[in-house]
């Protein structure tokens, strides 16, 4: 008993030194950017329990809300590169930059994971008076400032699609902001808000049910989960440039990580990543599975920069240049 | 008759009879604890409950809301710390009632008055969602807008001696309410350029801060003096009392069933509305309100379990979360491999009555550990102050760090318990500051989309206003408690009234 | 709640330090957008620091309508030292607690704070922390999942190990 109180002493002394061959030791700490209920909260604690599996050792999750997720990318930057603080977050760090939010983005970290993607699609009140794209166009200059269209504030991504849509056509519409788009969606069935540009996951049970309808996907193709609605680029081939694009989840770690950990984590996401049920999730909330590392996910990551950014920068809502960043331009 | 196999699910099987009392144990610990709140709780149950069957999983959570709601009357009566922002109103009244060595019979009452509260909900739940849900959707900014002016106008009843100053406090409230980035705008308010400022000052925090803080540094002023010895021979309120207060708790229970099922409203709104309900209808309450009234204590608690059935409504059958659990709830569906959506009712039938079956045992579980530990509880009142008062602060301490890890709402809430001790010295009311905090978003947010709504029109804003029945009822509801709060209305219309009557 | 009926030593000097607070937070928030739109993001908060500033100068020239209080003096009846000196206390607490760690910090602050209160003997002071914070750190950070500060105990190494101790 004594003896091996006594390893257990010399083997917390070992730990704090650099034994990363046998990462992980202890517990991984995940901090989500995002609060409790909401989509990357739930992707990230669907895939955690696989996660946990093949790490052998635990993950805690502590949701860490604020500064549009910046605090939790700060936080997880201010603590040690070991590899036991990982950063579970979305979309939103790509536009720190040029927003002024933040110096630092997923591209001064290491990607682990970027799990999957999501599709931005238009709805529109159950009875409303246009049925796709075009025909919203043609009402909304009919009738100038008279469709009030659902937003999510500056950056987000109605903000993105909307500059992509405005790139396209003029339009004259009036634009209500609301703090995130579940409570947009519900004032779209309400009645308070027209049109808005969403996300396929979030609306698809609501489609469905036909408590409102999609007016058209914002991809280059049609979705699997609905097969009737036409993507935008039938309507506006000029979109095409912009596509395929959309938020995103990924899990990341500090520049300077140790090799072996970095390996470990990838390889157990990875795995993670296909079993059944997180796929399952995934394809029913309509998300596009990427599990990709390494060189693909810092490509990925790069080009949303780039797209997004510019999008940004062009409809003139940007606080600095993504030139100052040296993000190229699409 | 399929209902009601449903219905029985969770009542037959031992497991999930036993999970089901587990959570709503562990609840009212949860709730009871300020800091830790139900939402955190259930998201930590998702993952811990990720490979059981969904009903297995649901159980426990279920339990867990349910008694969590309750468990935050526990620490305000005892401690004057609302265990979660639902049990602000509840401190109010139910803090002075311990102080009068009437702990146990408040907890008691509370108790009795949850589980009415519940059974309403839950009852209102059961035979009217779809249309209650419906009935929610048509809320529109301009009426959320007015639903906050009506919750603003608490601030007469919550100021106490001085009505100055309690508008001094809810104006503060309200301000503190808009620090960060704006929602809207993402433009910056009071943030001097902080990041740590851009998600605002958590409510809770200055919650924590003006109550807990706050009374225990103004405890110290009575360090010598003897601790209040607590009657505990009556635990389970007479049957006269509740007899008494049933009216009152249903028409409380109500309040927090509409406005639970709002989906930009939750048990903290509800809760303080039915406070001022009850303090407005009270003709001659036996105690002034503030001073320990059990109508005080009965309405919010009442309400904010009520408001647990009413959150359900629009989860149950359009998928859209009536608060930031049943926010959780849906994402917990999700991971279970069902859909929560408008079409849940239709592919999974059993989950509506399963649900309904499975609150209305956690509500009995409620009642049995709400009745049961009384004696205890009430002992912690009795604790020497010299030891209740540092373990206070450092629970005050943790629960603030951990409601979002972050050791700036530590900071908050010291600030607040500073200010907070010298409000009370100079006898300024602390409760309409947390009034205008919670308050603070909806009004604004909603006022600004009204008027975006309409263009910036003023004069468009009104004449919607006036062709919608539900804002008309609204807003005459708002110009009734003004007037016949005003002293105009009071010094010189009412008894002009009443003479004209006399006559 | 102390009613005021006469005026407390420092209520003046608090009124009108609120006044001031109100004026200053007044023009922070016409700092946001100015009188613009009715929709801009300062209009609220222009609108409630003006009542805050009305509030505050009605609350302030009533208090000097009122007479002074006799016999109360604000050392002993508002801010005795006993308050000061917790309130330090905590201050200290809160500052060590990201660097030293949560078990540490509260440890000392626990143990300080009740032996100068509850003035028992030292073996009691620590009983009574030493029971305390197991309890609390069994609920926030085992069950709950609190990451609590870790500072410079290294907290999850000693778990991870007390589990191998275990499985042995």
């Amino acid at each position: 008993m004594k003896k091996r109180f006594l390893t257990t002493v010399a083997g917390i002394a070992l730990m704090s030194g650099a034994a990363f061959a046998d990462y992980p030791t202890k517990d991984i700490q995940g901090i989500i950017q995002w609060g409790a209920g909401g989509s990357t909260d739930t992707v990230m604690r669907s895939i955690s329990p696989h996660v946990e599996e093949e790490l052998g050792s635990d993950i805690i999750l502590t949701n860490k809300t604020g500064g549009v997720g910046a605090i939790a990318l700060k936080y997880v930057n201010a603590k040690k590169a070991d590899g036991y603080t990982l950063l579970m977050g979305a979309e939103n760090p790509q536009m720190y930059k040029v927003l002024g939010l933040s110096d630092t983005d997923y591209n001064d970290m290491v990607a682990i994971n970027i799990l999957a993607r999501g599709t931005p699609i238009f709805v529109a009140q159950k009875d409303a008076p246009y049925n796709n794209m075009q025909e919203l166009i043609d009402y909304a200059k009919a009738n100038p400032g008279k469709v009030k269209f659902g937003s999510t504030g500056k950056g987000g991504l109605t903000s993105i699609v909307m500059a992509m849509l405005e790139s396209q056509v003029d339009l004259d519409y009036t634009s209500i902001p609301y703090n995130g788009d579940g409570p947009a969606l519900t004032a779209l069935q309400g009645g308070a808000i027209d049109v808005m540009p969403s996300v396929l996951g979030a609306t698809v049970e609501h489609l469905k049910a036909g408590r409102m309808k999609a007016l058209g996907v914002v991809d280059v193709e049609k979705s699997k989960l609905l097969p009737g609605v036409a993507p935008i680029t039938d309507t506006l081939p000029g979109m095409k440039s912009y596509l395929p694009w959309g938020p995103f989840f990924g899990v990341f770690v500090k520049k300077g990580t140790p090799e072996e950990a970095v390996e470990k984590l990838q390889a157990a996401f990875h795995k993670a990543a296909f079993s059944p049920d997180f796929i399952d999730l995934m394809e029913k909330r309509g998300f596009t599975i990427l599990n990709v590392s390494g060189e693909e996910a810092d490509m990925f990551l790069s080009g949303y920069r780039s797209t997004s950014s510019w999008l940004v920068h062009e409809a003139g809502f940007s606080k600095r240049s993504p030139e100052e960043f040296n993000i190229p331009k699409p | 008759m399929d209902a009601f196999s449903y219905f029985a699910i969770s009542w037959l099987s031992p497991e999930l009879l036993g999970l089901t009392a587990l959570g709503t144990f562990l609840g009212i610990y949860v709730g009871a604890i300020p800091g830790l709140s139900v939402t955190m709780a259930v998201s930590i149950l998702i993952s811990f409950t990720f490979s059981w069957d969904v009903n297995y999983a649901l159980c426990l959570m279920v339990g867990v809301f349910m008694g969590g709601v309750y468990g935050g009357s526990r620490t305000a009566i005892l401690l004057n710390i609302p265990g979660a922002p639902s049990a602000i109103a509840t401190a109010l009244d139910g803090y002075p009632l311990a102080k009068k060595g009437l702990a146990g019979e408040a907890i008691g009452l509370s108790t009795i008055m949850s589980v009415v509260g519940g059974f309403v909900g839950i009852f209102v739940l059961s035979i009217a969602a779809p249309s209650i849900s419906e009935f929610a959707l048509t809320f529109q900014p301009r009426d959320y807008m007015m639903l906050g002016v009506l919750g603003i106008m608490l601030v007469g009843s919550l100021s106490g001696g001085s009505l100055a100053k309690g508008i001094f406090a809810g104006a503060f409230g309200l301000l503190i309410g808009t620090v960060g980035l704006d929602p809207m705008t993402a433009e910056e308010r009071f943030t001097f350029g902080i990041v740590e400022l851009w998600d605002g000052i958590n409510p809770v925090a200055v919650m924590i801060g003006l109550f807990g803080i706050s009374e225990a540094l103004h405890q110290l002023h009575h360090m010598n003096k003897a601790v209040v010895k607590q009657k505990i021979t009556r635990i389970i309120p007479k049957w006269m009392d509740v007899k008494k207060y049933l009216p009152l708790s249903l028409q409380s229970s109500f309040i927090g069933v509409i406005v639970g099922a709002l989906p930009g409203t939750g048990g903290d709104i509800a809760a303080l509305m039915a406070y001022d309900h009850a303090k407005r209808i009270t003709k001659k309450p036996e105690v002034e309100f503030g001073k320990g009234a059990k109508e005080g204590l009965i309405a919010p608690e009442a309400a904010n379990n009520a408001a647990v059935g009413g959150a359900y409504i629009p989860m149950l059958t359009l998928g859209i979360p009536g608060d930031a659990v049943t926010a959780v709830f849906i994402g917990a569906l999700f991971i279970h491999g069902l859909n929560p959506g408008p079409l849940l009712m239709v592919e999974q039938p059993h989950m509506f009555w399963f649900t309904v079956g499975n609150l209305t045992l956690a509500n009995i579980f409620v009642l049995i550990f709400g009745l049961t530990g009384i004696k205890l509880f009430s002992k912690i009142v009795e604790c020497p102050k010299g030891i209740l008062i540092p373990l206070i602060f450092l629970l005050s301490v943790v629960g603030a760090y951990a409601i979002n890890n972050s050791v700036i709402d530590i900071w908050w809430m010291l600030a607040f318990g500073v200010f907070g001790y010298f409000m009370r010295q100079y006898g300024f009311p602390v409760g309409p500051v947390i009034l205008g905090v919670i308050l603070s978003s909806l009004t604004d947010e909603n006022w600004r989309r009204a008027i975006l709504s309409e263009r910036g029109s003023l004069v468009d804003l009104f004449s919607n206003l006036l062709t919608s029945p539900l804002s008309v009822v609204l807003l005459f509801t708002i110009i009734f408690i003004l007037f016949s709060q005003s002293p105009i209305w009071t010094r010189w219309i009412k008894p002009k009234l009443l003479r004209s009557k006399a006559n | 709640m102390p009613r005021t009926v006469y005026r407390r030593p420092g209520e003046r000097v608090f009124c009108f330090l609120l006044v001031v607070f109100s004026v200053y937070l007044f023009w922070q928030a016409y700092g946001i957008s100015g009188f613009s739109e009715l929709s801009s993001p300062g209009a609220f908060p222009l609108a409630t620091s003006a009542t805050m500033l009305l509030a505050a100068c009605v609350v302030f020239v009533n208090t000097l309508k009122l007479p002074e209080a006799e016999g109360v003096r604000f050392f002993y009846h508002c801010f005795p030292p006993i308050v000061g000196i917790v309130m330090a206390l905590i201050l200290i607490f809160a500052i060590m607690l990201e660097s030293l760690g949560f078990i540490l910090s509260s440890f000392f602050f626990l143990f300080v704070g009740i032996q100068f209160l509850y003035q028992k003997s030292v073996l009691t002071t620590l009983s009574i922390t030493v029971l305390s914070l197991v309890v609390v750190y069994i609920i926030f950070r085992l069950v709950f999942q609190v990451v609590l500060p870790e500072g410079i105990v290294p907290e999850r190494e000693i778990l991870a190990a007390i589990e191998q101790f275990w499985r042995g």
